[in-house]
């Protein structure tokens, strides 16, 4: 397939996005269809693409020298790309139904569909100052959907996410220099690009800068102590929250940090440093912080943004595991991770859309007035905790198994980790669902008169994103395969 | 022909799965209609209760026999799917399975006809049965699980699917056991879990194999981690089956169920935790990598410590259920005991306590369960005279007692004997004689905690002799009191076909 197509899936989404408010739609509806066309025109145009890869890189423009902005795809890209697509159209049509009610929907939806194409941008970099580029553009262009509501609280909450991000992307920065500079090409390579010659002795600055970068890409997935932004911006309308809070903006920075991990440092030269060591610890120490977090939270969002922080660190611990396996297990929960948290929020969602309530202490009784949120939301729960049958099991499955392969007795640790954030998953999840379905003797359903499920614009995502989640637990054997391709060039 | 596995496992699962989801909708439709004010308990309309009872009893009554007759007529194996690449779910019955799947198909049918008339007085019938019938379906599958990523698949499945019958009666208190069950469970499953990955590193498969499948040379150099990893285990497992530390949960999510589900938690669902460190230790680690390490002599602490403590706490509880409850904290550690003895002898009364505890602690709880039905009395102290009221119940209630006691002809007494032998024979040092001591202390507590119920009962003493009115309870619940009364009886005066039975896999696996 032509390589212009890059092209087109990255910059199609950011043009009708731009338009949005200044094209003339005599009615809401008329901008729903078009949103919702532009969106899953470039979805099926980004399926076309995935189809029939573009064998060769495409240039878009040159900054100076040998740093350039260009695309191309290969298999680690084409999973991130895929899994963007596949839930973009499904997230727009629930925040037809969830911004019915809100002013200024128009730059709501203008700024939420530019996202789609930088996040795009993102995947389909092809090496590491494109992604950079991306990456950044990513937190400029997400800034105002987090202070949409221009509450008090909303403003300080992206005053909040802007520092944090900036601070991360000056130390991302640090290390894309690093590689530029010590590196023999600026592209991604599966193995790594570092020149050995050119580093000589410097191996422990090196690894210090991988350190730092690392700690600048991860900003973006909230691992700890970077992670306070994320239940913050939780204030954002949960369109937003749902799928850039858990799954956009925090998946780039775990996909980032692949391309940094594998394809730039290169996992030879870090595997069994004390730099694997260090970022591991702090990985470990997020997995177990996010989920006790989410422990303590009453109000629904932000335990669900406590559990995102837990979870992306699932991702990264694959990650840091620096093995093919390690990879596999990372990309597998990337992939599942966004389906089950989508789901979890999208129900949250549609409770404070019916109700406004936002607290789970409010929630008794809930699941015999909205029962399809709450059977929706309870599936999700125990995918999140891995049931097995559910795809959580099986994306848990391939990181432990990864992590006992390793034979580091620090990833022996993290095993525990996960499976101590299972069984507080199981806790925070299960008690709101337990909750809803059995409010007790005595409860007076009186007090949620009137609360009721929402309608199909809202059911429809989630009950795909169900049968997704029982589908990739049963039989996950293709997608699996699939990520073995991807990892296999190690 | 195989495939015929599945027809147990299904059949109540969609029987129950469609009980389940139309008391939801009922629910739903109530909550809708009552939208100012207390939605009521939902108790059916005659008419409806009587096909629920038809319904359940059909099911109930279908899969006990094809399950037993499926078990009874040969190996079997079927793989259902590939979950991974190298992880079938797949089931296979052999001699253990069988076993167990008997046994719970005898308990389960037996509470559920008694549920028909106990759960006149819990009402929510639909609830009830839909999560009972689910429960049995999944307890099949568990017993004929092939390999342990199957046997844990429906753990879980087990654990979640049997809260509904804990949390019933919707109490703040039930709600709250329920939790801990739950949180428990998931606990334990997980320390499993942790297990099972080292397991699927090390061992050639985790099909289960007599004797086990460790990988001796992938396991040299890594004894202390693998040695670990069954500690694990044994302790995520063990919280099943009520064993110290992870026991905590079973004297508080027991006795807040309905009777006739206190009696299939007590009796058959830790026996679950049972069975899958029988799979676990002599299916896929082997009891030659155990034997005499640390982890050995730990779990017999454990199980030693589980056996006092919940003798000693049942004696001081007043509450009838509960004090119940602590005795099944203490007997199952007894089978445990037995099993982490590691030796063939051991491991037959292990196997024999399992079946006898199964039949009689249903038993008792559906004893329980009656008095609290006739008289709404829950403490023991109120149980004075009561044999004078219903003496077929209070007679079965004192075989049954007899049985868990161990005095001989009773059932109890043939196990015990095995336990106490295989520890005479194993080689672990000062719990050789240490272990028998405690089995009898623990068996004095039993009878101290037990017989006082029979004997007030029956002799209260001058003063209340006077009212004696009959008060027996309906048939359906009387006579599956009696068949499991006369199994603990029957068992222990002709137990020979089944210590053949477990001797032979007892051999087998060691």
């Amino acid at each position: 397939m032509n390589k212009m197509i890059m092209m087109i899936v990255v910059l199609l989404p950011m043009l009708s996005g731009v338009l949005i408010p200044l094209l003339p739609f005599r009615n809401r509806r008329q901008m729903m269809i078009y949103i919702e066309t532009a969106v899953l025109l470039n979805t099926i145009l980004v399926f076309l693409m995935l189809a029939n890869p573009p064998q060769n890189a495409l240039v878009l423009f040159k900054f100076t020298g040998n740093l350039s902005v260009s695309f191309r795809l290969d298999g680690l890209g084409r999973i991130f790309a895929g899994l963007i697509s596949a839930l973009w159209p499904l997230s727009v049509l629930y925040s037809f139904e969830y911004m019915k009610h809100e002013k200024h929907e128009k730059y709501f939806f203008m700024f939420y569909t530019i996202t789609y194409g930088v996040t795009l941008g993102v995947a389909l970099a092809e090496d590491i100052v494109t992604m950079y580029f991306f990456f950044e553009m990513l937190s400029l262009i997400t800034l105002p959907l987090i202070m949409y509501t221009l509450t008090r609280e909303a403003i300080h909450a992206s005053r909040t996410y802007f520092y944090y991000m900036t601070g991360g992307a000056a130390f991302a920065f640090i290390g894309m220099i690093f590689i530029l500079s010590y590196g023999t090409t600026s592209n991604f390579v599966p193995g790594g690009v570092i020149d050995l010659a050119k580093v000589g002795d410097k191996t422990n600055l090196l690894l210090i800068i991988y350190v730092l970068c690392f700690c600048g890409f991860s900003v973006k997935t909230a691992m700890w102590p970077f992670s306070s932004w994320l239940p913050k911006a939780g204030v954002a309308p949960t369109p937003v929250t749902a799928l850039l809070h858990a799954v956009a903006v925090v998946n780039t920075g775990a996909f980032t940090l692949m391309r940094v991990t594998y394809y730039s440092f290169g996992t030879e030269l870090l595997r069994g440093t004390w730099a694997q060591k260090a970022v591991m610890t702090l990985v470990i120490i997020t997995i177990v912080y996010g989920c006790s977090r989410a422990l303590k939270e009453t109000h629904i969002k932000r335990r669900l943004a406590w559990s995102t922080v837990s979870n992306l660190s699932y991702i990264l611990f694959g990650v840091v595991l620096m093995s093919p396996l390690g990879l596999t297990g990372a990309l597998s929960h990337m992939v599942f991770h966004s389906v089950m948290k989508i789901c979890s929020f999208f129900c949250a969602g549609a409770v404070m859309y019916q109700t406004g309530r936002t607290y789970i202490y409010e929630l008794d009784g809930f699941g015999h007035k909205m029962p399809k949120v709450f059977v929706l939301f309870t599936i999700s729960g125990m995918a999140l905790m891995g049931v097995p049958g559910l795809c959580g099991f099986v994306s848990k499955w391939n990181l432990v198994k990864a992590a006992v392969a390793s034979r580091m007795p620090l990833a022996y640790v993290g095993v525990a980790a996960l499976l101590i954030s299972a069984l507080l998953t199981a806790i925070y999840m299960l008690s709101i669902s337990v909750r809803a379905f059995f409010p007790g003797k005595q409860f007076d359903y009186g007090t949620i008169r009137g609360v009721k499920d929402p309608n199909w614009m809202m059911i429809l995502p989630l009950t795909v994103f169900a049968v997704a989640m029982f589908c990739f637990g049963l039989h996950p054997a293709p997608l699996l395969e699939l990520f073995r391709q991807v990892v296999s060039v190690f | 022909m195989d495939k015929w596995i599945l027809f147990p496992i299904l059949l109540p699962v969609i029987a129950g799965s469609g009980l389940l989801s139309s008391a939801f909708l009922e629910y739903v439709r109530a909550a809708k209609r009552h939208g100012n004010g207390k939605t009521a308990g939902f108790a059916p309309s005659e008419g409806n209760l009587k096909r629920i009872h038809i319904l359940t009893g059909t099911v109930l009554v279908l899969t006990a026999v094809s399950a037993a007759g499926l078990a009874w007529t040969g190996d079997r194996s079927l793989i259902v799917f590939h979950l991974m690449k190298d992880i079938p779910i797949c089931f296979r019955i052999d001699d253990v399975g069988r076993l167990f799947v008997t046994i719970v198909s005898v308990v389960w049918v037996a509470a559920g006809i008694y549920s028909f008339i106990y759960m006149k007085h819990e009402g929510e019938e639909k609830r009830y049965f839909g999560s009972y019938l689910i429960v049995f379906g999944i307890l099949v599958a568990l017993d004929f699980s092939g390999n342990l990523v199957t046997m844990y698949f429906f753990y879980e499945l087990m654990t979640l699917a049997s809260v509904p019958l804990v949390l019933h009666n919707g109490s703040r208190e039930a709600i709250m056991a329920a939790l801990k069950y739950l949180f428990y469970s998931m606990c334990g499953a997980y320390l499993g879990l942790f297990g099972i990955f080292f397991l699927y590193r090390y061992c050639d498969t985790l099909t289960f194999t007599a004797g086990g499948t460790l990988n001796r040379i992938l396991a040299q150099g890594n004894r202390e981690i693998l040695l670990a990893a069954v500690f694990v285990m044994l302790i995520g497992f063990g919280a099943k089956a009520g064993m110290f530390p992870l026991h905590a949960w079973l004297p508080a999510a027991h006795p807040v169920a309905p009777a006739p589900a206190s009696a299939a938690l007590s009796g058959i669902i830790v026996k679950s935790g049972v069975l899958a460190i029988i799979r676990v230790v002599y299916y896929i680690v082997g009891t030659d990598f155990i034997r005499g390490t640390w982890v050995q002599t730990a779990w017999i602490v454990l199980t030693l410590i589980t056996i006092f403590m919940g003798s000693m706490l049942a004696y001081g509880e007043p509450v009838f259920k509960k004090r119940l409850a602590y005795s099944t904290v203490s007997q199952i550690s007894y089978v445990l005991f037995g099993l982490a003895l590691l030796t063939p002898t051991a491991m037959e009364g292990a196997l024999l306590h399992t079946v006898f505890h199964a039949f009689v602690k249903c038993a008792l709880f559906l004893t329980a369960g009656i008095f609290i039905f006739q008289t709404g009395k829950t403490r023991v102290e109120e149980y004075r005279g009561i044999g004078r009221k219903m003496p077929v119940t209070l007679w079965c209630y004192t075989f049954a007692s007899l049985a868990l006691i161990g005095i001989p002809p009773a059932s109890g007494f043939i196990s015990k004997w095995y336990l106490a032998e295989g520890a005479l024979q194993a080689e672990v040092g000062i719990f050789r004689w240490i272990g028998p001591v405690i089995l009898l202390l623990s068996a004095l507590l039993t009878a101290g905690y037990l017989l006082p119920v029979a004997m007030n009962g029956f002799f209260p003493g001058k003063e209340l002799r006077e009212e004696a009115d009959k008060q027996e309870p309906h048939a359906a619940m009387l006579i599956p009191l009696i068949v499991l009364a006369a199994l603990a009886l029957v068992l222990g005066i002709w137990p020979n076909p089944l210590i053949e039975y477990v001797r032979r896999i007892a051999v087998a696996v060691m």
